[in-house]
């Protein structure tokens, strides 16, 4: 895995919303980088600004100044089909609550950013059998989404974000609709899947319990970045992590009573 | 406050949704176009001298206004439910900040309301500007002239218009609130849950498309091939096979559709999965509407032939003859001489017809010798029948045949002693005149006592009395001279009147014809007067073409109400998706492109079914129970109805585009930022 390269660079980041005596600053210039094949995740209390940062760097907010450079390309210059392309093909993104088209089976919805990009479903039939059977969802793939579970479909929402192989995952709260034991189930996955195929994934949360599985975690506090925890990933476990998370989670002021 | 929040939510709902708001305003028109129809010029004529058939037609309106309104109403609830679907959240915010829930009804009652009153303030001057224009063309084209137009506003109509919109109105939202009420506010904040579909198995929609297809094979095949005449039983027959076909026909076209989308996805780039599941999805939790859409299509369609069909049958010819007097000399001209008449008059003459002499008939039924004829007639397909009844048992003067050409403004004969020419009243009917026209055309003679009359090539057809319902078949226009040698009778038939040009000009021909048949009524002598004898002809015009067309018109600005708004609640339910694709890298464009290509495939999809089965109906109605009018030719009704189907694809287009245009801005209005 190599962890030297840059793939993500978040420069002096700001977003304001309102305007005049109404002006509320979001993100108050946050500066970091993600290096390729990380583990990253965001978090924060309610408000500190982290789902802000992640859809800008999804292109779904416009950033009021700073520069957020994915591949060596300032993404804040996209307009049209360029805008299009980044998203279909250089970002994932996993929301918190799916996002299938409930009127396509699974199999279309993990297609569908290709199609979009004018590769036919034949062609990818061989990546999408791979991820199905990686995120163990090959017997579902011809079901709707009304006839899957909420784990299944938020494996299936995985398999979407990544059919593209796209440079980065972005991923808003994964776990935010699924119970413990699917949280788990696609923490494993997603894990298993930035080890094994050095995926770079940047996740917000506020489960701490998601964020043990990261790599790195940036702790937002009122729009700027407030502390850094790194794993240690010889020899630290999950469970000693988590640890770690809680405690810095208990300093950022609302302890516990920050994490829904 | 609240009346200003009321006025302000109502603007809104009328901005937002214009293509609705000229929906309801359509129907204010129709509704008040029906019901002043007893104030038109026309009818109020036709009630002077049809007055036993008018009142029957009146009393058959308010039976038209409830069959209306039941249709109406649908309208208005579709248009209704789209505004109201579109401020779910709204509502819900309303309820979660504390308002009562009979406040919010209240609102929503209050702002029904006016936009009542704004559409009633719009629609009804428009329909009043429509009626007149309708009043003016129909006066027109029956030749009533329009000098004679009387502004007429029904008070009566205005006040049923109104009652019964807003009666439709506060129906649909009294509806939509009893389904409000039973939400909590959570149901309402969430942006509409979009239903989950009724898989069906492939093999089961398929069965249901068969049996529908078969169903509605059945009711074609009993139509064109098993009805004859107003047989009842085979019409339900027909009638329940037809509906239940349509239906059954959508019920299994979701399945089918979701069976070709599998069969094609693998190959399918861009949109085009998405949009054809997205048209299953429509066919499939929206069947029945389609099918009713469908049904109601039909309708229209049929309902505007039948009355196309009636207008071509009823249209009249140019007048010739004012009124025709009958009876002693001495009397006519007294009754010409009476105060008042003769300042009406421009002109009078005898009319010489009379039916041949008996001397001359060479047998039973055949004066003349028509030989020549028969051969000429001989040649020209379809002229079997009219050879076979083939008869010329009247002649007519050359002079007073003249005096009507004059009238009508055509040149006058000019007959040499050999010479004839051919009459007939009935010139209009079917394809008669036309077979009779060519046959006259290819220089025939008719023997006559043993000499040999050369016959015009020109068919002749201008009425000779004032009263249409006296027909001719045939007749033989001849000198003066041969006149008197042939004619049984040879005094003249009756005395024809034309009015002065000015009186016409100055009051009009309508007027000028009633007050002159007000005073030759007061003489006691025997007459028929032009508007008389077309006023039986004008009143199916109206009754049946007006009120076909009418109700064809309504069902059709229905049914495509009803196709375009549950388009649209339904991609108002489903924005999210289009969010998402947004997110998965879809652009604008090609979300536009794919939201355009789902409603053609959704309207084509109902006027496909609609089409082949008016087609069958059409043809149904027309060559069993409902046959075409004696006057109307097949390839006239062809042609018209070719126009017909041209402007109905034309509007039917536009509307589309419209629905479309609605669509593609909704699409554009969405932002992904939206989803903070």
């Amino acid at each position: 895995m190599n962890t030297q390269n840059q793939i993500l660079q978040v420069d002096g980041l700001t977003k304001t919303y309102g305007k005049g005596g109404n002006r509320t600053e979001a993100l108050k210039g946050i500066t970091f980088t993600v290096l390729e094949g990380e583990f990253l995740g965001i978090m924060g209390a309610s408000g500190s600004g982290k789902t802000t940062l992640l859809n800008c760097i999804a292109t779904m907010l416009r950033p009021t100044s700073g520069k957020i450079v994915l591949q060596g390309r300032d993404i804040s210059g996209f307009r049209g089909s360029a805008l299009a392309d980044y998203r279909g093909k250089e970002i994932g993104y996993l929301f918190q609550d799916f996002e299938l088209l409930d009127n396509l089976t699974a199999r279309e919805n993990i297609t569908l950013p290709l199609a979009l990009h004018g590769v036919t479903a034949e062609k990818a039939e061989a990546d999408m059998e791979a991820l199905a059977a990686m995120l163990d969802i090959a017997g579902t793939l011809d079901k709707f989404p009304s006839q899957l579970s909420g784990g299944q479909k938020q494996r299936v929402a995985a398999a979407r974000a990544l059919i593209g192989n796209p440079s980065i995952v972005l991923a808003d709260e994964p776990t935010g609709a699924l119970d413990s034991k699917n949280s788990k189930i696609l923490m494993d996955k997603l894990s298993a899947i930035n080890r094994g195929q050095g995926k770079t994934i940047m996740m917000v949360t506020h489960d701490a319990g998601a964020a043990s599985y990261c790599s790195r975690i940036l702790f937002i506090q009122d729009g700027g970045i407030f502390h850094e925890l790194r794993r240690n990933m010889q020899t630290e476990t999950t469970a000693m992590f988590y640890e770690r998370i809680v405690a810095v989670m208990a300093q950022l002021g609302g302890g516990s009573a920050n994490v829904l | 406050m609240f009346f200003k929040q009321v006025q302000r939510n109502a603007a809104k709902n009328r901005k937002g949704n214009g293509l609705f708001f000229s929906s309801l305003i359509i129907a204010i028109v129709a509704f008040y176009t029906l019901l002043s129809l007893g104030d038109q010029d026309v009818m109020r004529y036709l009630a002077t001298v049809e007055s036993d058939a008018v009142a029957k037609l009146m009393a058959l309106l308010p039976v038209v206004y409830a069959v209306s309104l039941f249709f109406v109403f649908f309208l208005v609830y579709f248009a209704c439910k789209y505004q109201t679907d579109s401020r779910r959240r709204e509502l819900g915010m309303y309820l979660m900040l504390g308002m009562k829930r009979s406040r919010m009804f209240l609102m929503l009652f209050c702002e029904t309301l006016w936009s009542s009153v704004i559409s009633l303030l719009i629609g009804l001057p428009a329909a009043l500007f429509l009626t007149e224009g309708i009043s003016l063309a129909t006066a027109k084209v029956v030749g009533l002239g329009i000098i004679g137009h009387h502004f007429s506003l029904s008070l009566q109509a205005i006040f049923w218009t109104v009652c019964g919109y807003v009666f439709v109105q506060l129906l649909s939202m009294l509806v939509i609130c009893v389904g409000l009420s039973r939400m909590a506010p959570a149901d309402l904040l969430c942006s509409g849950d979009v239903k989950k579909q009724k898989l069906l198995s492939g093999g089961k929609s398929t069965a249901l498309f068969a049996l529908g297809a078969c169903c509605l094979l059945a009711a074609y095949y009993l139509g064109i091939f098993r009805m004859r005449g107003l047989d009842l039983m085979t019409l339900l027959v027909l009638v329940i096979f037809g509906i239940l076909g349509t239906f059954l026909l959508y019920r299994g076209l979701g399945g089918m559709l979701g069976g070709r989308i599998r069969r094609r996805n693998a190959k399918a780039v861009g949109l085009s999965v998405f949009t054809a599941r997205q048209v299953q999805e429509n066919v499939l939790s929206q069947h029945k509407s389609l099918a009713v859409s469908s049904l109601l299509l039909l309708m229209a369609l049929s309902c505007i032939s039948y009355g196309i069909s009636m207008v071509t049958g009823r249209s009249t010819s140019s007048r010739s003859v004012d009124f025709s007097l009958f009876g002693e000399e001495e009397q006519i001209d007294a009754a010409l001489e009476k105060d008042g008449v003769r300042e009406m008059v421009k002109e009078t003459y005898p009319l010489y017809l009379s039916s041949v002499k008996d001397g001359y008939f060479r047998d039973e039924e055949k004066a003349f010798d028509t030989g020549e004829m028969e051969k000429a007639l001989g040649a020209i397909e379809g002229s079997e029948n009219i050879i076979e009844n083939l008869h010329i048992e009247y002649v007519i003067a050359e002079s007073s045949y003249n005096r009507i050409l004059k009238n009508v403004g055509k040149e006058e004969l000019k007959l040499s002693a050999h010479e004839a020419a051919i009459y007939t009243s009935i010139g209009n009917d079917g394809d008669f005149g036309s077979i009779l026209s060519k046959a006259t055309g290819s220089k025939i003679s008719i023997g006559i006592d043993g000499i040999s009359y050369d016959i015009r090539p020109t068919l002749y057809m201008d009425n000779v009395v004032a009263d249409r319902a006296i027909t001719i078949y045939m007749a033989l226009i001849v000198p003066d001279e041969l006149f008197l040698q042939l004619a049984g009778e040879p005094k003249a038939y009756c005395r024809n009147v034309s009015l002065s040009d000015t009186v016409v000009e100055d009051m009009g021909l309508m007027q000028a014809v009633q007050k002159t048949d007000a005073l030759l009524a007061d003489t006691g002598i025997e007459y028929d007067s032009y508007l008389g004898g077309i006023g039986r002809n004008l009143f199916y015009t109206v009754a049946a073409s007006y009120l076909s067309i009418y109700l064809g018109v309504l069902f059709w600005l229905i049914a495509n109400t009803v196709i375009g708004l549950k388009y649209l609640i339904g991609q108002r339910r489903t924005k999210r998706r289009y969010e998402t694709l947004t997110m998965l890298g879809a652009d604008a464009q090609s979300m536009c492109h794919s939201v355009k290509k789902q409603i053609g495939t959704y309207f084509f999809l109902v006027l496909c079914t609609a089409l082949v089965s008016s087609a069958a109906a059409i043809f149904t109605m027309f060559t069993s129970f409902t046959k075409l009018p004696a006057g109307v030719s097949v390839q006239t009704v062809a042609l018209l109805s070719a126009v017909a189907l041209v402007i109905f694809a034309g509007i039917e287009m536009l509307y589309i585009g419209i629905v479309k245009r609605t669509a593609v801005r909704e699409i554009c209005r969405i932002e992904i930022t939206d989803r903070r």
